[in-house]
């Protein structure tokens, strides 16, 4: 296989599959004005993946769930409880409990030699798509040497589409008319507790390829771009994926052909590029819409 | 930079630390009184592109990439563009306030991730560098540094001071302030200046990522001791310089910890001390 291809297509597909699985499920938070809840489930879960990883000494994909998933429940459960406690805001609340679970996880990492594996701080932050390749393997199928970062966002994204379209009733309803939601009896509570477990399922699986600024711009930035040109949430989601895996690719292929294309001295950060570009679209789209709807029909 | 420096400069570091600690505690009241906890965890992670950008134009204008106030200089500026761009585009139709701070910290920060990478490529980056930026390192802060940081603290400090009264008014109760005549814009921009001011000074002490939580979690806890605002600032002041002290010896003493987390987690620590304290004055007040 082309050297180039190796190293470019497990990298694109990996952020490719963290937009679908992100990105479709950001809809649901940033219609229920939740965007922030999503970026201290990211820091929070970190804690709990090193845990994952210690107690099993390998990284074992379910240890490193089940420790996420733990410490993204405990997060969110401190800071209601914390919220009830001292009346502060509620993004005061989820500040103070975010930064204590990441402190923690960061401890955790530079004391126990977690380090040591390809896990380290900055990975935590700014991903290592650039670290993903395929081998291709001599004596066994061709898909043996795609990197398992592949396989758990490919489980994510199906999950989160899946879990959209079986909810998307009682998610609709839960965004725009959360108290009909309650008397029409659409078990909001289930629903809304499923939400969170879901987007928690995702941001683990995409944290580690594609760091936590990613996972943030990735959950908000592709249902705001969406959201001024759609009609309905269908086609919002359906606007947000289209835009978000086109600036995905975009992005991982400016920053790994940054040496050619800005004479850099090295590739640069590819999760970084996207998230600025995700984000810069957000404005961008927004002054597009009015530039078209002032235009006489 | 050699280590016998750093041993002789223990006490100067120790007393910068504690100075940054009251002050992130002192500000930290205004901030959650005025409801802007995550405009600091935006400031902070916003401040990497500007320091990734004056190191590399202290580079190139050979003065060399960690020159303290260029450091300071372009943290502050992008630390206050994405301030600023908060409110801007939680204006547009369907945005709001929650998803428009979001969309920042993830933009700037982005950028950030972009250009530290250039830095870290760079060759006078791959040594050294930004890295310790990222969660805080009191080891790693050279002498100028610590100059930087205390004369940076001790004017914001001053500045406190100097508009307690009308940063109170506003933070408490604005609608007063706005019958007193009282010109509340331009006290929330100075509380965003002083929000900035606190975020770069403490960047390098307490890191980008993790320095909101020196600014919002030692106010926390004092407010739940409480009192008046006199008494809750300066609890938390208090809070904050001997978190920020815990924090920088702890790290000294386990190799590999970044203070950042250190200082963290004991004030966090405070926080879990100061919530059945709360309530016990509570009860005794009743």
């Amino acid at each position: 296989m082309n050297a180039a291809l190796a190293v470019d297509l497990p990298a694109i597909a990996a952020a490719l599959l963290a937009t679908l699985a992100c990105g479709t499920l950001g809809n649901w938070l940033v219609l229920r004005k939740e965007a922030m809840t999503g970026d201290a489930i990211a820091h929070a879960v970190l804690p709990g993946l090193v845990a994952g990883f210690l107690v099993t000494g390998t990284r074992s994909v379910t240890a490193m769930f089940i420790g996420a998933a733990l410490a993204g429940a405990a997060a969110v459960v401190l800071a209601t409880l914390l919220r009830r406690a001292t009346r502060l805001e509620s993004g005061a609340a989820l500040g103070v409990v975010f930064t204590a679970f990441f402190a923690l996880g960061v401890l955790l990492l530079e004391t126990q030699g977690a380090r040591q594996v390809d896990l380290d701080p900055e990975c935590v932050l700014f991903g290592s798509l650039e670290t993903l390749f395929y081998a291709a393997p001599a004596d066994a199928p061709w898909y043996a040497g795609v990197p398992s970062e592949i396989w758990t966002l490919a489980a994510a994204a199906l999950l989160a589409i899946a879990f959209s379209a079986l909810f998307g009733k009682e998610l609709s309803s839960l965004a725009f008319d959360p108290s009909h939601a309650r008397l029409a009896g659409r078990a909001p509570r289930f629903v809304e507790r499923a939400l969170l477990a879901v987007v928690s399922a995702a941001i683990v699986a995409s944290f580690a390829a594609v760091g936590s600024v990613l996972v943030l711009a990735l959950l908000v930035c592709p249902a705001l771009i969406a959201a001024p040109h759609a009609r309905s949430v269908r086609g919002q989601i359906a606007i947000s994926l289209a835009a978000g895996c086109v600036l995905a690719a975009g992005g991982y292929l400016v920053a790994a052909h940054a040496e050619t294309l800005f004479r850099t001295r090295t590739a640069v950060n590819s999760a970084g590029m996207i998230a600025a570009l995700l984000a810069l679209a957000v404005p961008c789209s927004h002054l597009v819409r009015s530039f078209v709807s002032r235009r006489p029909a | 930079m050699s280590t016998a420096a750093i041993g002789a400069n223990t006490l100067g570091v120790l007393a910068g630390c504690m100075l940054f600690g009251a002050l992130a505690g002192a500000v930290g009241t205004f901030v959650l009184a005025r409801r802007r906890a995550l405009v600091a965890d935006v400031a902070g992670h916003a401040a990497l592109p500007g320091v990734a950008l004056a190191f590399l134009a202290g580079e190139a204008l050979g003065l060399g990439g960690r020159t303290a106030w260029l450091l300071l200089l372009g943290g502050a500026s992008t630390a206050l563009l994405a301030a600023w761009c908060v409110p801007a585009l939680a204006r547009l139709r369907r945005v709001g306030p929650d998803a428009a701070t979001a969309v920042v910290l993830a933009g700037f920060f982005g950028l950030g991730a972009v250009l530290f990478s250039i830095v870290q490529g760079h060759p006078a980056g791959s040594q050294g560098g930004l890295r310790t930026l990222l969660f805080g390192s009191a080891a790693a802060m050279s002498r100028a540094e610590v100059i930087a940081l205390t004369v940076l603290a001790l004017a914001t400090l001053a500045l406190l001071a100097a508009f307690f009264r009308g940063l109170t008014l506003v933070a408490f109760d604005e609608g007063f302030a706005r019958t007193a005549g009282l010109p509340v814009r331009a006290l929330d921009l100075l509380l965003t200046l002083l929000l900035v001011a606190t975020v770069v000074a403490g960047m390098q002490l307490a890191g980008i990522v993790l320095v909101v939580a020196m600014i919002i979690t030692p106010a926390a806890a004092a407010r739940l001791l409480g009192g008046r605002i006199g008494r809750v600032t300066a609890v938390a002041a208090i809070i904050g310089a001997a978190t920020a002290a815990v924090g920088t010896l702890a790290s000294r003493a386990v190799p590999g910890v970044p203070t950042g987390a250190a200082m963290t987690l004991a004030a966090t620590a405070a926080l879990l001390v100061a919530v059945p304290l709360g309530h016990l004055a509570k009860a005794a007040r009743a």
